[in-house]
């Protein structure tokens, strides 16, 4: 085509678009520090990692394409909550995989790829630090690497990299917190390139941290973050694993560091996710799975025939009860302190 | 018996007689195989791959023989565009520079005997590239080797192969920078930026973008920058 039209969306304020992201998202912390807007900038300005989504010099450097603006969940936020509609839910164990739980992402991206489905798949890797790194998974073998499977409690900078691997591949697949996962759904409504992503797996949440504060707060308790060999939240404790033992807090005491645009998020299931996964709901050992979308209720059933798996039945009452607690102790328009 | 050795001796004389013809006749008029050089010149073919020149006016400063050339010799410099200069210390005489050009800025001449006293005269700059270095020539013969059915020789002319070339065009097949997928377009304007030929207009009102084939060279800038891999170069009839 020669000629093309691009559809502006509205301006709230007179300023560049980044400036009307900055008054109407990042000033207001309701940012839930998804990256879209990072990974959509055209001159690579919007900065994420470990710090508050920035753009230094944006006054000069912005275009102004108001790509941001469209891509950001959080632009004309209606929080989005409940269990949300689902074909099947049950509770999984892999039996090839590791990782937090039943490995259940680990195992439907494994399976997604060798059924020939996705292409590759976008993680999340750690270092000796805990520090957040996506990877590019292309062979299920890259995900017997304990590092790249499991949870960490930090910000990724997840959907740069789904950006990148919808330039070269034609069927992606990554894994998620609710917030990316609604930013990869307007990204889709916005710029038809992302349609590429064929399987987006939400992972159930209720807070992410930034990686330095929660290294702070746990040198604080005594815990060296290069000691800890695992992480988790469980029955509203959190819970540190090292070699030589287990320190338990409540996550109340973290309440000082949950980044404020965690607190007006509702969606605790990813409701907009072709599947979410999560730890409610199931015994320990095993994840929850909630088959939202035909792909990923086609990739349910190759698990199953393929017998890659141990089902039983997961508790839809202790994942109602998760969802209702979220959309409760997050309020939208956030209650005024004090 | 005796026919035989009879047969065998005629044989023999008619060798000796070949082989004295021959040397006879090397003697007078020798075959060779060599050119005699500077003397003599081999005609080369126009595609010779040899000293470039460069056309200022063609240039675009699009960048390409720069960011092709694998031997990195290519240095541009700004003077009322960025033009490019070659070092012929680093340059292996591949051509992909010429090749790469969109607008045949830059072509070959048959010149490749020409020699630099010091390894700093052998950068050249695009100004020193406007012409093709000149060349006291001796030699007043060109040679050609012939090949067909009766073997191969050498041919000698008396004549000067001309070695500053007019530009060697290829039937061209021009492309264009097309957008094969506006829906994913961000609208970030980059392309209008960096077209060096303002071949991609923007509409601020109706936000629309456009790309005018009549001024798009084909230089394939945008493409490259595009942020979301939109925009392609395909053949215009
Ligand atoms: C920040 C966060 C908060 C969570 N909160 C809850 C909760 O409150 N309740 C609950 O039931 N479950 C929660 N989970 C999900 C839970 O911890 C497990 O990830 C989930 O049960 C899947 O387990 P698994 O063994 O099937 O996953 P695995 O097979 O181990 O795979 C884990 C996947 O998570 C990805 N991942 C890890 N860290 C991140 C990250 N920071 N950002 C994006 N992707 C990441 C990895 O790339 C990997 O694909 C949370 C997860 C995260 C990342």
């Amino acid at each position: 085509m020669q000629e093309w039209q691009i559809v502006l969306p509205e301006k709230k304020h007179k300023k560049k678009f980044f400036g009307n992201l900055l008054e109407e998202v990042i000033k207001p912390a309701i940012c839930s520090h998804c990256t879209a807007c990072a990974a959509i900038c055209p001159v690579k300005g919007i900065t994420a990692g470990d710090r508050p989504i920035d753009f230094p010099n944006w006054l000069k450097d912005c275009v102004d394409c108001g790509a941001c603006v469209k891509v950001c969940p959080r632009w004309d936020y209606r929080p989005l909550g409940g269990v949300g509609s689902y074909i099947e839910m049950f509770s999984a164990r892999s039996k090839r995989f590791l990782g937090q739980d039943g490995a259940m992402v680990t195992e439907f991206t494994a399976t997604a790829l060798e059924e020939g489905i996705v292409e590759r798949a976008i993680f999340v890797a750690r270092d000796e630090e805990w520090r957040t790194r996506t990877v590019s998974i292309i062979d299920p073998e890259q995900l017997k690497n304990r590092k790249i499977t499991g949870t960490k409690y930090s910000f990724a900078d997840v959907l740069p990299a789904v950006k990148e691997a919808v330039l070269d591949s034609k069927a992606v697949a990554f894994v998620g917190t609710p917030c990316m996962i609604s930013a990869l759904r307007k990204m889709q409504r916005s710029f038809r390139k992302f349609e590429r992503v064929k399987l987006a797996i939400g992972l159930f949440c209720t807070e992410n941290f930034y990686h330095s504060q929660l290294s702070e707060f746990l040198a604080k308790k005594g815990v060296a973050m290069k000691d800890v060999l695992k992480t988790d939240i469980k029955k509203g404790k959190f819970i540190v694993k090292k070699a030589d033992g287990e320190i338990t807090f409540p996550v109340k005491e973290l309440d000082g560091i949950i980044p404020p645009g965690c607190k007006v998020c509702q969606d605790f299931s990813a409701v907009e996710a072709d599947v979410s996964v999560g730890s409610v709901g199931s015994e320990a050992g095993f994840s929850t799975v909630l088959v939202r979308s035909d792909i990923a209720k086609r990739i349910a059933d190759a698990i199953r025939a393929r017998g890659y798996a141990e089902f039983r039945d997961a508790s839809l009452e202790a994942v109602k009860k998760l969802c209702d607690y979220k959309v409760k102790i997050h309020p939208y328009p956030p209650k005024k302190e004090g | 018996m005796k026919v035989e050795f009879k047969a065998r001796r005629l044989d023999l004389l008619r060798m000796h007689l070949d082989v004295i013809r021959e040397a006879f006749k090397q003697a007078v008029a020798p075959d060779r195989v060599t050119v005699e050089y500077p003397r003599e010149r081999k005609k080369y073919p126009a595609n010779f791959r040899g000293i470039i020149v460069f056309d200022k006016d063609k240039c675009i400063s699009c960048f390409r023989c720069a960011h092709i050339c694998p031997a990195n010799a290519i240095q541009m410099t700004f003077y009322e565009k960025a033009w490019p200069g070659i070092d012929y210390t680093k340059c292996i005489f591949c051509h992909f520079c010429v090749d790469s050009c969109p607008t045949g800025a830059l072509r070959s001449t048959k010149i490749h005997d020409i020699a630099f006293a010091t390894m700093g005269e052998m950068k050249l700059n695009a100004v020193q590239m406007l012409k093709a270095p000149e060349l006291t020539r001796e030699d007043s013969f060109t040679v050609e080797y012939v090949v067909d059915s009766q073997g191969w020789r050498l041919e000698k002319k008396a004549e000067i192969d001309e070695l500053a070339l007019e530009q060697f065009i290829i039937p061209e097949k021009r492309r264009v920078s097309v957008c094969v997928d506006p829906e994913s377009c961000l609208g970030c304007r980059l392309c209008v930026e960096l077209c060096p030929n303002d071949a991609i207009s923007v509409d601020r009102k109706a936000n629309k973008l456009n790309i005018l084939p009549e001024k798009c060279t084909g230089c394939g800038i945008c493409v490259r920058n595009c942020p979301m891999k939109v925009l392609e170069l395909k053949e215009v009839k």
